[in-house]
């Protein structure tokens, strides 16, 4: 009878190392020893970053035994240029504390090569860099020359040939937000995007987001109020893009609020998350939207009949919000109103999501 | 006497658009389809402010920033630059080597007059 457990380890595709606690390597696995051209006899008792050649590891390995209390394995990117070949690898580096009955004590290091995935990530955002240019171009002219136009500068216009170009002003500022957000959502579809998370501040986040929209609330007359709690734990998150999603509920909430609303901006505590949410008395959304809502492409008609965007906000905010582990939805009456509600994890020391 | 610009800019049409802005409201400009002939157009006749294209064909915007920064005689011009890409880090790049303002294209007229007016406070125009 084979011995499976062992049999499958020496066919793993990953490379697995033993390391003690200063580092020494006690085992590694077949696909180790072919990748950085070693043996088990030879690496035995090295230090893990000496036979691997990747020095990143000897401090991923001094922080992960740092937290005492940590249960869960911490991964990160590690690039190294692999002995004999030379060749620049990527990989996805994955340690886990071991502490087997005999009394050792150290860790259990798995390394992913995601060397292709790297490439393909940074030949799609060369792609997608370049297809943003080529449509931001052209765009340019047009929005320039359209504004000049329809205020009147270049020449009188009669009431018709205004109501053209306010058409045409902003169904270019369609365009433009719709170049930008395909170039958003496409970045974050692909999964390429890495969540760099750190301990984010609550009030800074919320302050962040409702500052540049301010202006625009008080031009429409709505009252934009925010209610966070003095005490906050911080989340763990990427702030510019929970930044990005707040603003985007913030901004949604404006355009289907009439005039005399209110806009809620709240953050609570639950045990292991922030909810942050905003509340607005605007139109409400119709029930055959409310399920479809995160969708792309949708868009429910805003109480001027316009239809502004490209129906990606949202989207884009769920997909962000979901590769932080945290879920976002609504609540919403026709007539009423709308309450957007997502949430992030609070940050643990040892700086894992949730 | 209205402030003098000199516009970094290959595509005709945008140059065009942003020429006719500028105008507007009582610039004065020139033009210079790449980077070369923007440092020799500065040479000639030291501009008030300078609106710089990033990408261009056989130049880098950013080489230009550098120039322009680097030599005394030019370095106290506000470059205010202009570009199509959307990333941070040209921005930062771009902040990072001196630039006083980052404009991404597509942009209004009111927006580059506001800039303007914020790089060029005593200018009679607008």
């Amino acid at each position: 009878m084979e011995n499976w457990p062992e049999v499958a380890l020496q066919h793993l595709a990953d490379a697995l190392f033993i390391a003690d606690r200063s580092h020494k390597v006690a085992w590694l696995n077949r696909n180790a020893e072919e990748l950085f051209g070693t043996t088990l006899e030879e690496a035995r008792g090295k230090p893990l970053a000496e036979v691997t050649g990747i020095e990143q590891l000897s401090s991923l390995l001094d922080d992960h035994f740092e937290r005492e209390d940590h249960l869960e394995p911490l991964a990160e990117k590690a690039e190294a240029a692999i002995k004999p070949s030379g060749r620049r690898y990527y990989f996805k580096v994955t340690v886990s504390r071991l502490q087997a009955p005999g009394g050792f004590d150290g860790a259990l290091v798995q390394l992913t090569d995601i060397t292709r995935f790297h490439e393909m990530e940074k030949f799609k955002d060369d792609y997608i860099s370049i297809i943003s240019h080529e449509f931001r171009t052209p765009l340019t002219s047009i929005v320039l020359g359209v504004e000049m136009l329809r205020s009147g500068l270049l020449g009188e216009l009669n009431p018709r040939g205004r109501e053209i170009f306010d058409a045409i002003g902003e169904d270019c500022h369609r365009l433009t937000k719709l170049v930008d957000n395909l170039l958003e959502l496409s970045r974050i579809e692909s999964g390429t995007i890495y969540i760099q998370a750190e301990p984010v501040d609550a009030a800074d986040l919320v302050r962040e987001a409702v500052r540049p929209l301010r202006l625009q609330a008080e031009k429409k007359g709505i009252a934009l109020v925010t209610d966070i709690p003095a005490t906050l734990p911080p989340v763990a998150a990427d702030f510019n893009k929970a930044v990005w999603v707040l603003t985007n509920l913030i901004g949604n909430a404006l355009r289907y609020t009439e005039p005399g609303g209110t806009i809620t901006v709240q953050v609570r505590r639950g045990m292991r998350r922030l909810y942050f949410s905003v509340r607005d008395t605007g139109c409400g959304i119709p029930g055959e939207y409310r399920d479809r809502i995160f969708e792309k492409f949708i868009q429910v008609r805003d109480p001027e009949k316009r239809r502004g965007g490209a129906g990606l906000g949202l989207a884009i905010a769920k997909e962000i919000v979901t590769a932080h582990g945290g879920e976002i939805w609504v609540e919403s009456e026709v007539g009423k109103g709308s309450t957007f509600t997502f949430t992030f994890p609070i940050f643990r020391r040892e700086g894992t999501l949730g | 006497m209205g402030k003098n610009i000199l516009l970094v800019e290959d595509e005709k049409n945008i140059i065009l658009g942003v020429r006719t802005c500028l105008d507007a409201v009582g610039y004065e400009v020139e033009v210079a389809e790449n980077g070369e002939t923007a440092l020799e157009a500065v040479r000639r006749k030291k501009p008030d402010l300078i609106l710089l294209d990033l990408v261009m064909p056989k130049c880098d915007g950013f080489e230009v920033l550098e120039h322009l920064k680097s030599d005394p005689g030019t370095s106290d011009i506000p470059v205010v630059v202009l570009t199509a890409k959307a990333g941070e880090e040209d921005r930062e790049r771009a902040m990072g080597l001196g630039a006083a303002a980052y404009m991404t294209k597509p942009f209004r007229p009111q927006e580059l007059w506001d800039v303007l007016k914020k790089f060029l406070p005593d200018a009679d125009a607008q």
